[in-house]
């Protein structure tokens, strides 16, 4: 059940990514509508994270592309803001919430210039559309990991971006501050922006998006939450396919197979 | 004293070569402080094991004793290892910390065998060469000095330059990719940037106590501040300080190397860091615990004196120690101390045994009082806990809660009048 739309905001073709030949990501073939929230859901290790980081061009694709509105990310990257998986810094590093936020303003054209006053601005809007406005000057490592989460996203916002791509926003994150987070992305969505989120909890999905995408390293699904969440694909996502697929990657990464035949 | 005067300003070309010596010691920290950051502490000791091959090999087939051209033999080896690194890490099935110590007992093996080769062939102008080992800023011509200074100024400015995507690449690599920054570029920069700071660097330190000097300045300044730049600011100013100090110890002993002493006053300093840092060191979180226990004894104090004016109905009665003691239990010299903090900050009056109240000090016991029931009221109501269970919970979290949580107690619980106990909430404008 893969729905496709016209004008996508980001299009996978036949997108294959491979670690050690072992594909995480495997002839996944989407597209996405603008101006919706797009929930990713797949059990651990159904290669989310590295499709999100294939479309931000963190992992090179060993088949298929990505258009992001059309284009190579290159030609857009200021429309695309990215939310890593809180784990995937060091927390320790000697910077305030404030200057973390402010990270997002950098781009490959301003890096040498000192900040702008919009800049500052901006930032601090940011830092109190995540409600962190008490703890602006406090050293990241000093956060609790729903607050460092909020950091994350403030970032994000501070990029104006018209597409967000966030990594489990909600792990570790309570449930006080998941309705925060949730409400701000229904915020964003209303001015038009495209926000897919990677999500666990299968018992909000329906409640928070409008699209959603399943994967178990291939594509199982991709449309309108109301097509897509039933039990069929659900058992198909998280169910026994994966057994196969997982001892055919293994397979693959054994005896160096190649994923496609050669012409 | 005039030794140093002396030192400091008699003889030019000293004033020259401590120029240089400051410079290379502020530039090697600096980019410590990236290498630190990026936890790649024991690269850059094994880069600088590896350059001792290049620095022999440049004098074997230059057969000088230029600095420059030794210099460059030092430069290609420490890259040549760096490269080696990466390799073995991303090519083989051989974990990094194999690779380090691969490359840095490999490389430092084959250069003491060059170096012992040299000094056993007899050349004249070999003598001097092994004060690479453990370096000789001392030792150092005035014109050597200041191409030193220079290459460091130079990288000190470099980096200054390059100082917003350096953090940024350092803090979360995959966003400054994902923000189209040229990470690969810069990365590539900062490795040459570091084997450079390294090859100028053992010109006062030396092949084996380099690393030291890479990392020990950046580890010290991380105790002492969470900001970047001040974390900066000072490993340089530690770095600065030993080099000084190193050199002027190896000026006044002849013979005396330079390395060993700069490292010995950077642990110094490293140590104390440790202990009494401000923001991670041990004696700040020993302070910092002592002083909240100040602050619950005075809170304590505070509140026990409002209790007895709320019984007697004013506040404005002196109170005996006895009297107080009889209202909570503590020890003696305790509540005499609290006293006296208090009255210190114009909380309390003193009058022999006995205290009231200051009008801030009755404001501040009633602010206390109130928050210590306004969190039994929200931990029966919110938590189901039975009236009698909430008392101890409330008796730590009264100081420990902010004005922006009162308010917010205040709000959610909709300025209850009455606690668990049928105690009053004491609220500012209710008398
Ligand atoms: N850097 C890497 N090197 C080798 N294999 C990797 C790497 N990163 C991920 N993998 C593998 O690729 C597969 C997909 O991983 P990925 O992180 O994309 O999954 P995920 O869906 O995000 O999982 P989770 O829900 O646990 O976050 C997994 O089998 C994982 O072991
Ligand atoms: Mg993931």
């Amino acid at each position: 059940m893969i729905s496709h739309v016209d004008n996508p905001v980001l299009e996978l073709h036949n997108l294959t990514v491979t670690y050690e030949n072992k594909p995480a990501v495997w002839n996944v073939d989407y597209t996405i509508p603008e101006g919706n929230l797009i929930g990713i859901v797949g059990p651990n290790g159904s290669g989310k994270t590295t499709m999100l980081k294939a479309v931000m061009g963190l992992e090179k694709p060993s088949s298929g592309y990505v258009k992001v509105f059309g284009n190579d990310l290159d030609k857009v990257r200021d429309k695309v803001a990215y939310v890593p998986q809180r784990g995937s810094v060091d927390w320790d590093f000697p910077t305030s919430v404030y200057d973390a936020v402010l990270m997002g303003r950098y781009t490959k054209q301003n890096l040498f210039k000192r900040t702008s006053k919009r800049d500052r601005e901006i930032t601090n809007d940011c830092i109190k559309k995540v409600q962190l406005e008490n703890f602006s000057k406090r050293q990241i490592s000093q956060l609790s990991g729903g607050q460092q989460q909020r950091v994350f996203i403030a970032r994000a916002l501070a990029q104006e971006a018209e597409l967000y791509l966030l990594d489990e926003p909600f792990a570790g994150v309570d449930a006080a501050t998941e309705n925060a987070i949730i409400s701000l992305l229904q915020e964003m969505k209303a001015e038009g922006k495209t926000i897919m989120v990677v999500h666990h909890d299968l018992q909000t999905a329906p409640k928070y998006f409008d699209w959603l995408v399943m994967m178990n390293t291939r594509l199982i699904a991709s449309g309108k939450i109301s097509d897509v969440f039933n039990q069929e694909l659900l058992n198909q996502t998280y169910g026994g396919r994966l057994n196969i697929l997982t001892q055919v990657g293994e397979l693959l990464k054994q005896t160096s197979h190649p994923i496609r035949e050669k012409k | 004293m005039e030794l140093i005067i002396d030192f400091f300003f008699k003889d030019p070309v000293v004033r020259w070569v401590l120029m240089a010596v400051i410079l290379m010691c502020a530039s090697a920290a600096i980019v410590g402080c990236f290498t630190f950051l990026r936890k790649r502490a024991l690269v850059g000791d094994a880069i600088s094991h590896a350059i001792l091959p290049g620095i022999c090999l440049a004098f074997i087939i230059a057969q000088t004793k230029n600095p420059m051209v030794l210099m460059l033999g030092a430069f290609g080896s420490g890259w040549l290892g760096l490269i080696t690194i990466d390799f073995i890490t991303n090519r083989t099935k051989l974990k990094t910390d194999a690779a380090l110590g691969l490359v840095l007992s490999v490389f430092y093996g084959f250069g003491i065998l060059l170096l012992t080769t040299i000094q056993n062939s007899g050349n004249a102008s070999q003598s001097g060469l092994d004060k690479f080992l453990f370096g000789n800023a001392a030792a150092m011509m005035q014109s050597d000095a200041i191409t030193f200074g220079l290459f460091s100024l130079v990288l000190i400015i470099l980096i200054f330059i390059l100082f917003n995507p350096l953090k940024l690449v350092t803090f979360d690599r995959n966003f400054a990719i994902s923000r189209g920054i040229p990470v690969k570029r810069l990365e590539l920069l900062l490795s040459v940037l570091t084997v450079f700071a390294i090859a100028i660097g053992i010109q006062a330190v030396g092949v084996v106590l380099m690393a030291a000097l890479l990392i020990t300045p950046a580890s010290a300044a991380r105790f002492w501040t969470h900001d970047l730049k001040w974390m900066i600011f000072l490993a340089a100013a530690f770095a600065v300080i030993s080099g000084i100090m190193g050199t002027f110890i190896s000026y006044t002993l002849p013979k005396m190397p330079t390395g060993p002493w700069i490292v010995t006053i950077l642990s110094t300093i490293a140590i104390i860091s440790i202990i009494f840092g401000f923001k991670k060191g041990i004696l700040s979180k020993v302070r910092l615990r002592r002083l909240n226990k100040k602050k619950i004894l005075r809170e304590n104090i505070l509140k026990c004196l409002y209790h007895l004016g709320e019984k007697a109905g004013n506040f404005d009665k002196f109170w005996s120690t006895w009297e107080i003691l009889e209202k909570r239990e503590m020890n003696k010299a305790q509540l005499k101390s609290g006293l006296k903090q208090l009255e210190s900050r114009n909380l309390v009056i003193l009058k022999g045994n006995a205290a009231k109240f200051s009008e801030l000090g009755k404001e501040e016991g009633r602010r206390v009082t109130k928050i210590h029931r306004l969190w039994e009221i929200y931990l029966t109501k919110y938590m189901k806990m039975a009236p009698d269970h909430v008392h101890n919970d409330a008796e730590a979290m009264e100081h420990l809660i902010t004005p922006e949580i009162e308010k917010d107690l205040e709000v959610h619980l909709k300025f209850p009048l009455i606690d668990p106990h049928d105690s009053p909430v004491p609220y500012k404008d209710l008398k």
